[in-house]
């Protein structure tokens, strides 16, 4: 997609491309402007170098590119072009009646993406585009490695188009067509984001049978694959998959009771990364514990299932998993009755769980409130989640952003968005250890675990947070705000600067192309890689944003819808990219 | 009429080769005439008339740098030479070109004769081709005034 979108876009994009052109000669000046309106770019002008850093610094993204002298009488032409490196991120072009490799040298060390002698001819200038294209796509390229890696923010958002988007269209095909989908964070480092597969409990069913039937220690991640015959499921997601259960398996072996009820559901929200948060034995009296958090927490988008309405039954997260796990998942359940518990344990959380929205969800509130009352003395003050039940009012603030570029955009709905579920999880944990003394035998659920998905990271502030789903976490709202589609919430989120890599340009190209919203989301997502937004989340949101309304049917209804949307936003990763394209093209 | 046009055309058309033979005009000159559409009929006058402003400006600077008492500062000349170049380059001055060239020489090797010297030649040549240039604007308005089109010249 992205290369069709990139096609499409540089189809137009040369069109239109805004330049800024700085030079003290007028004659030179004019026909720089004379020669960039013959190559069809939007042409602005100025004899003073001065001038020209208060034209790129009143807004970074009306310009693509900037074409500046190098000898000028009030600043140095390297000097401008090291200060729009720094401040701008623009792609300079330097241009000079110098001719001497030290000139030409010093561009480069200054950071010039060319370096063009006078006179200009008009062949050269045809060319230029190539470096707002090659400045992005790098941006793109660097900041996939990054997201890759650690979910952290990335650097150049701009070029993250291309290659997010690709991404984010696999992604989104993905929760279109079925819910299984898994998110493997630290499956393998590949420059590009590859599409989170979620372990439903119906997949899990699928892959235990299979484990089983090959038999335990002979399974094989392809074997595996190839007896579960799920489509889109990659080997690498039975791989990671497995790996986590070998280590789940080795976990509860030592622990019976922990196993109980939970194992299967358990298992399922640990390897949905959870991790350390593991068990937790599910009290029947503990109807409070909505569990959704924690369910809402680790869970992916679980399958919409009206569950969503029991959101109060015990076990939340536990319950919803063993919901369809139950009978087959017998390596695991060691207490198959106890699972009937969790039947009603509500998808919402799973669901949503990546945004957290889910949790901010208006019901949410209500039960962490419940939660906290009965259960929680344990719960951590200082976690955010604390702050839940107050959670509709005013969330950003209470949580813990380790990630600056969190959503806490002062967006109450927002915020909690990628913390809620991460909130629940430790509350959940909490509660659980405090009411099961075996809990003991699991890590200490803040564990670092940059491998799950729900990391605790977030209470550590650890840079690593990682909503399930979410690479980063920035706020989704940027792309909300432009695409007006798909997100309920969009005007809520505030948008992030940096949502906006390219600028203008791209930007327009996306408006054109959204009907998508998620692409567009994603786009901004990805763009605003260097904030560490949630790709996930963002689809989270806007499935998040409809919840808000109310009751816990909405929110599956928003699920759902999101569901569909998500559908429809498939394309979206190649808004994604499109988005980028547009960017530039614009 | 036509056979005025014709003739007129005829008469542009030969002046104008002889500025590129003589040296007056180079290539880039040729490329700033195709800037020269419907949008912009006068492209090339306005561009032109920058050029003989910065000229003025720029062997004014040179004369001053020059005529200093103590000691001259060469760079100061060679930054305006520096400038002037580039901006007969692109417009296709070739001759006042190739005096820059000279001229910046002189400047880093800061031989004041030879920059003097460069300075007066320079200041010839500019106006010399200010006076040309304007004869051929002047054919190319008589052409249009007579209802002809001015005839493409590239040298």
């Amino acid at each position: 997609m992205t290369v069709e979108q990139d096609c499409v876009a540089l189809d137009q994009f040369p069109v239109g491309m805004r330049v800024l052109a700085v030079d003290d000669d007028q004659t030179c000046l004019r026909i720089l402007e004379s020669l960039l309106h013959r190559c069809q770019y939007h042409v602005t002008t100025t004899n003073q170098a001065q001038k020209a850093l208060e034209l790129l610094r009143e807004n970074k993204n009306k310009f693509d590119l900037v074409i500046s002298d190098v000898d000028m009488p009030d600043m140095d032409g390297f000097k401008l072009l090291e200060l729009v490196g720094l401040e701008m991120d623009l792609p300079v072009i330097m241009l000079s009646a110098h001719s001497d490799p030290k000139y030409v040298m010093k561009g480069v060390t200054h950071g010039a993406c060319d370096y063009l002698l006078k006179p200009v001819r008009i062949e050269e200038l045809k060319n230029i585009w190539q470096h707002v294209v090659r400045s992005r796509f790098d941006k793109n390229r660097g900041s996939n490695n990054g997201d890759k890696k650690d979910g952290s923010g990335n650097e150049g958002v701009a070029n993250s188009d291309q290659n997010n988007g690709r991404a984010n269209r696999k992604r989104k095909d993905q929760y279109n067509e079925d819910e299984d989908e898994e998110r493997d964070d630290n499956d393998d480092p590949s420059s590009q984001k590859k599409p989170r597969v979620v372990w439903t409990v119906e997949l899990h069913k699928k892959f235990v049978a299979a484990v089983n039937q090959l038999g335990f220690e002979k399974a094989m991640p392809k074997k595996i694959l190839d007896l579960m015959n799920v489509e889109k499921l990659t080997r690498e997601n039975v791989a990671s998959h497995l790996q986590k259960f070998r280590l789940y398996l080795k976990r509860i072996s030592g622990n019976q009771q922990a196993i109980m009820a939970n194992s299967d559901l358990h298992f399922l929200q640990m390897s949905n990364g959870l991790d350390g948060f593991h068990h937790r034995p599910i009290p029947a009296g503990s109807g409070q514990f909505h569990g959704g958090a924690a369910a809402a927490a680790g869970m992916r988008p679980f399958p919409p299932n009206g569950i969503l309405g029991r959101l109060n039954t015990p076990s939340g997260i536990g319950g919803v998993r063993s919901l369809s796990s139950s009978p087959s998942s017998g390596m695991f359940l060691q207490n198959p009755t106890d699972l009937g518990k969790f039947h009603h344990v509500s998808s919402l959380p799973l669901n949503h769980i990546d945004g957290g929205n889910i949790l901010q969800g208006l019901p949410m509130p209500l039960e962490f409130d419940q939660l906290q009352t009965n259960n929680n003395k344990s719960i951590i003050p200082g976690n955010s989640m604390a702050a839940f039940p107050s959670f509709p009012s005013t969330q950003q603030s209470s949580l813990p952003n380790n990630n600056s570029h969190l959503v806490l955009q002062g967006h109450p709905q927002a915020s909690p968005s990628a913390f809620p579920g991460h909130q629940i999880n430790k509350r959940l944990e909490h509660w659980s250890n405090a009411v099961s003394s075996s809990s003991s035998t699991l890590p200490p659920p803040p564990a670092q675990n940059s491998n799950s998905i729900m990391s605790h990271q977030f209470d550590d502030g650890s840079s690593s947070y990682s909503i399930p789903f979410c690479d980063s976490t920035i706020p989704l709202a940027p792309a909300m705000d432009t695409n007006p589609r798909a997100f309920y919430r969009t005007t809520d989120l505030d948008s992030n600067a940096n949502v906006q890599p390219g600028g203008v340009y791209y930007d327009s190209l996306q408006m054109r192309q959204s009907g998508n919203y998620g692409p567009t989301t994603d786009a901004l997502l990805s763009s605003n890689a260097k904030e560490g937004f949630i790709v996930g989340q963002q689809k989270l949101q806007s499935g998040f944003m409809g919840a808000e309304a109310g009751s816990l049917d909405d929110i599956v209804n928003s699920t759902m819808k999101q569901e569909q949307s998500q559908g429809d936003l498939s394309e979206g990763d190649l808004g994604y990219g499109g988005f980028s394209s547009l960017r530039t093209c614009l | 009429m036509d056979a005025l046009v014709a003739q007129l055309q005829m008469q542009y058309r030969n002046y104008t080769a002889s500025l590129y033979q003589q040296g007056f005009l180079d290539d880039q000159f040729t490329e700033l005439k195709k800037l020269q559409d419907d949008a912009s009929p006068d492209f090339v006058a306005e561009v032109l008339s920058l050029f003989f402003e910065d000229c003025v400006k720029l062997i004014g600077n040179m004369a001053r740098a020059l005529d200093q008492t103590g000691t001259v500062d060469f760079s100061q000349v060679g930054a305006s030479v520096h400038q002037l170049k580039g901006s007969s380059s692109s417009v296709g001055a070739k001759r006042v070109k190739g005096l820059c060239v000279t001229f910046k020489e002189y400047c880093e090797a800061n031989n004041y004769e030879g920059c003097v010297r460069c300075l007066q030649q320079i200041d010839i040549e500019y106006k010399a081709l200010k006076t040309k240039l304007q004869d051929m604007f002047n054919l190319e308005k008589q052409i249009v005034q007579a209802g002809g089109k001015v005839p493409q010249v590239d040298n």
